[in-house]
């Protein structure tokens, strides 16, 4: 089956890219805002404000207070979406195709008009760092963002949760001061999918974001990793395990050898970690490995929670696998591996708020949006020699690992 | 949108809705047995047994189950709760009949005594897993207070003890007494032929035999109790309170989950301006969960412990004064335009779609389409949340607490 999808995009004089992907079976819209505001663009010492700006400037906008605010925009049935990466703090959410046209004129008051009151600002940061604090309750996320940390180059792995001595002393000007740099609409990307008139979307955004053209933010200077092993103690009842090793970036043309490869390690309940750590070995619950990617770095991310008892084994099992990989891979797992990824990637396309978000991210990393059928034919062109010839000239077998949790384990 | 359904001789039910605009379909069986069903020495039968229907059947090893879902492409998994266990996969239209048709082998499985001890590994590794997780840890400990001995209480995972003590011949005897034809239902959405996946149910599933399934199904008002549980590696306080709802048959059901809105959504409701927008609490969420002849309300809220005694002095001002002043007009529009989108959006997927026709059917017997609920929302009034808010008595919860250590503890 080829797929129809249309691609529409639009430029603002001042370089705001919109872009859209109309769908016929749908009667809702989702729409996101790109801000150039994400954990790893922040000038130093204020990790975790990008959060506190988030809820900040919800608190009042334009003519609005913070409650009339709220109330407009939840009296739209907007189911609101926000949320802190790396490159972006990107805010929107999904609605009745009908409501599209007030909802962006509140966005629009969000984003340009913010009331950033100093009193509530205090707020906003008390709930940032109360989230920090938070992690400490949920060793299974808090494991995942340290090995962010661990494995980018610093600051691309900078906590997108925020560092609880550094909220203490941001204060509301700096905070304003990072809205006023960070908030570049010639740098924003604008996101619609779902049921919408491109036309009547471009002349309101015209009328709504116009305004001079900026200049850049300076590019981020990439330091250096941290350490190979970090263990972080707690006693609860499993050690929580993060593993990260390098791989290509989405530009890279083994990208989808790539994607494959690690579909083969871990895509479906068939694939090689289910089914040596759990179905043979009983060594886990939760495992599994996926592509995680940033514009300029990638890697393979995988978790694992197990019993203190077991941990050293899992850790060994699962590096194991990742070696076994380039040993040999049979047909049938890369038919599997290629069926699996084409399938997710057309179960996603039914939603709305999916796809916002993947022409959002496709555009930012890759400078363009790929169509469902590139995708499906550069997946549908790998074979065992194109994955087997990446693995081996690329190999995935230099990790980092962290873990939370009663015991430490030792790298060999 | 075109609905089908159709009963086989074994009192085994199919039900559809075609929609030829999607580009997938969704499959699943609706098993009506959970913790509920479950005597205290098989407490986590139900959930061990989900796992072990993956390990399949007299002709099927588990890893040519996961190999066959896999070759479709599937998005597949299953969930156990209180009251059901539902089978799901999401597919490409055109593996719809293949992945039904692995279903329906899989729903007779062989449940190997050596698959039955390797799994128990891995079920013991879930309980643990959910108990770093406090945020379930205390709903799970607080539903426990909360139906104080009635079946509902039950934990899905059962407890370490119970899982070390199960044996494989009491699970294949609950099995044989609860995935009767009778007490499941097969359904199917989005993109699919009907005729196919029929034929493929008579020929697979008519051999079943039929069962006298019973379940225990009083109302449950709630205990009301107050504990606090403390642990040593905990940093912040999570509270849950619960107290008692109408149940999935009721009709009163949709005024309910405009009043769970009302009071608890995690943005616009009460709680959040009154606990989240004031930062003393960072999370503060209520939701209606009705089920099969009873229901409750249940909220989570986390803070610092310091703040415990105001959020919940907050707390109660809030239902107090639900009970003094009612609602607002406005209150009332802003939680339907919001329970409305969220209906619309997650009925727009196959998948999604899937899980409201399999437990409208479960719980009412009853084909609706989503333009029934659509109205059913639009038609509840303020009075009927009035009237609501009178019957329920939410002030009166069962409480529990989860945190750290505190001097003298």
């Amino acid at each position: 089956m080829r797929m129809t999808e249309r691609a529409d995009k639009y430029t603002l004089s001042n370089g705001m890219v919109m872009l859209g992907e109309p769908m016929d079976a749908v009667g809702s819209v989702a729409f996101g805002f790109m801000l150039p505001a994400g954990a790893a663009r922040l000038p130093d010492g204020c990790c975790g404000a990008s959060n506190v700006i988030a809820d900040w400037i919800f608190r009042g906008a334009g003519e609005r207070d913070s409650r009339q605010l709220g109330d407009a925009l939840d009296g739209l049935g907007l189911v609101r979406g926000r949320s802190v990466g790396s490159s972006h703090l990107t805010i929107g959410g999904a609605l009745e195709a009908g409501n599209l046209t007030p909802a962006l004129d509140l966005y629009a008051d969000i984003i340009l008009r913010p009331g950033l009151n100093e009193e509530l600002f205090e707020l906003a940061r008390q709930l940032a760092v109360d989230e920090v604090l938070s992690l400490d309750d949920d060793p299974r996320q808090k494991v995942m963002l340290k090995l962010r940390e661990q494995f980018y180059p610093s600051p691309l792995g900078r906590s997108t949760v925020g560092e609880v001595s550094e909220l203490k002393v941001v204060t509301a000007e700096a905070t304003k001061q990072i809205i006023m740099d960070r908030f570049n609409l010639s740098e924003t990307i604008f996101t619609v999918a779902g049921k919408y008139d491109f036309d009547t979307v471009c002349r309101q955004m015209e009328g709504l974001f116009e305004s001079e053209q900026k200049q850049r933010g300076e590019p981020i200077t990439l330091g250096s990793k941290e350490g190979k092993y970090t263990h972080i103690d707690n006693d609860g009842a499993q050690v929580h395990i993060g593993l990260m090793t390098e791989t290509v970036r989405p530009a890279d043309e083994n990208y989808y050898n790539a994607r494959v490869a690690i579909s083969v390690l871990s895509g479906g309940m068939s694939a090689r970690l289910f089914t040596e750590v759990r179905e043979k070995r009983g060594l886990c619950y939760a495992i599994g490995a996926r592509y995680h990617s940033l514009k300029d770095a990638a890697g393979v991310m995988c978790y694992a929670g197990t019993t203190p008892d077991k941990a050293q084994e899992t850790l060994e099992c699962i590096i194991g696998e990742f070696h076994r990989l380039r040993e040999g891979i049979s047909e049938e797992e890369i038919a599997r591996a290629k069926v699996g990824l084409k399938s997710a990637l057309i179960l996603h396309s039914e939603s709305s708020s999916s796809r916002a978000s993947a022409i959002g991210s496709d555009y930012y990393i890759l400078g363009r949006v790929r169509s469902l059928d590139e995708i499906k034919d550069e997946i549908e062109a790998t074979s065992v020699e194109s994955v087997l010839g990446f693995l081996r000239a690329d190999p995935l077998d230099d990790f980092t690992v962290v873990t939370i949790g009663p015991r430490q384990i030792t790298l060999t | 949108m075109e609905f089908k359904t159709k009963t086989l001789e074994n009192g085994l039910v199919l039900i559809g809705e075609v929609n030829t605009s999607a580009k997938s379909a969704a499959v699943g069986f609706f098993v009506k047995t959970g913790s509920r069903d479950e005597a205290a020495q098989i407490n986590g039968v139900s959930h061990f047994l989900e796992h072990m229907l993956f390990k399949g059947t007299e002709k099927l090893s588990a890893l040519e189950v996961n190999e066959a879902f896999d070759r479709t492409g599937a998005q597949f998994n299953a969930f156990t709760s209180e009251e059901n266990t539902v089978y799901y996969a999401a597919v490409l239209p055109e593996y719809l009949a293949e992945v039904t048709g692995l279903w329906t082998e899989l729903m007779r499985p062989a449940l190997r005594d050596g698959d039955f001890d390797i799994e128990k590994n891995v079920i013991r590794e879930e309980i643990a897993m959910y108990k770093d997780l406090p945020s379930f840890d205390v709903m799970e400990r607080c539903r426990t207070l909360h139906f104080d001995g009635h079946p509902c209480g039950n934990s899905v995972l059962g407890s370490e003890e119970s899982i070390d003590s199960l044996m494989a011949e009491q699970m294949r005897d609950y099995f044989a007494r609860r995935y009767a034809p009778n007490n499941m239902v097969l359904a199917c959405a989005g993109h699919f032929d009907w005729d196919e996946i029929c034929s493929i149910a008579t020929e697979s599933c008519s051999t079943w035999q039929r069962q006298n399934v019973e379940r225990r199904r009083e109302h449950c008002e709630g205990s009301k109790g107050k504990e606090r549980v403390a642990k040593a590696n905990l940093v912040r306080e999570h509270v849950c309170l619960m107290s008692a709802g109408v149940s999935a048959q009721d009709p009163r059901r949709f005024a309910a989950s405009l009043l769970g809105m009302i009071i608890g959504d995690d943005v616009g409701s009460r709680f959040f301006w009154e606990l989240v927008d004031k930062a003393l609490a960072e999370a503060a969420t209520m939701q209606f969960g009705p089920m099969d002849g009873t229901g409750a309300f249940c909220s989570y809220i986390r803070c610092s412990h310091e703040n415990v005694v105001k959020v919940l002095d907050t707390v109660r001002g809030i239902l107090d004064s639900l009970g003094k002043n009612g609602i607002t007009k406005e209150e009332l529009n802003t939680a339907r335009n919001k329970v409305l989108s969220s209906l619309v959006i997650k009925n727009e997927l196959p998948m999604g779609r899937l899980v409201d026709l399999g437990f409208n059917w479960t719980y009412l017997e009853q084909y609706r389409a989503i333009e029934d609920d659509v109205r059913a929302i639009k038609d509840v009034t303020v009075d009927d949340v009035h009237t609501l808010i009178e019957q329920l008595r939410l002030g009166d919860f069962t409480q529990l607490s989860l945190g750290p250590e505190r001097n003298g503890q």
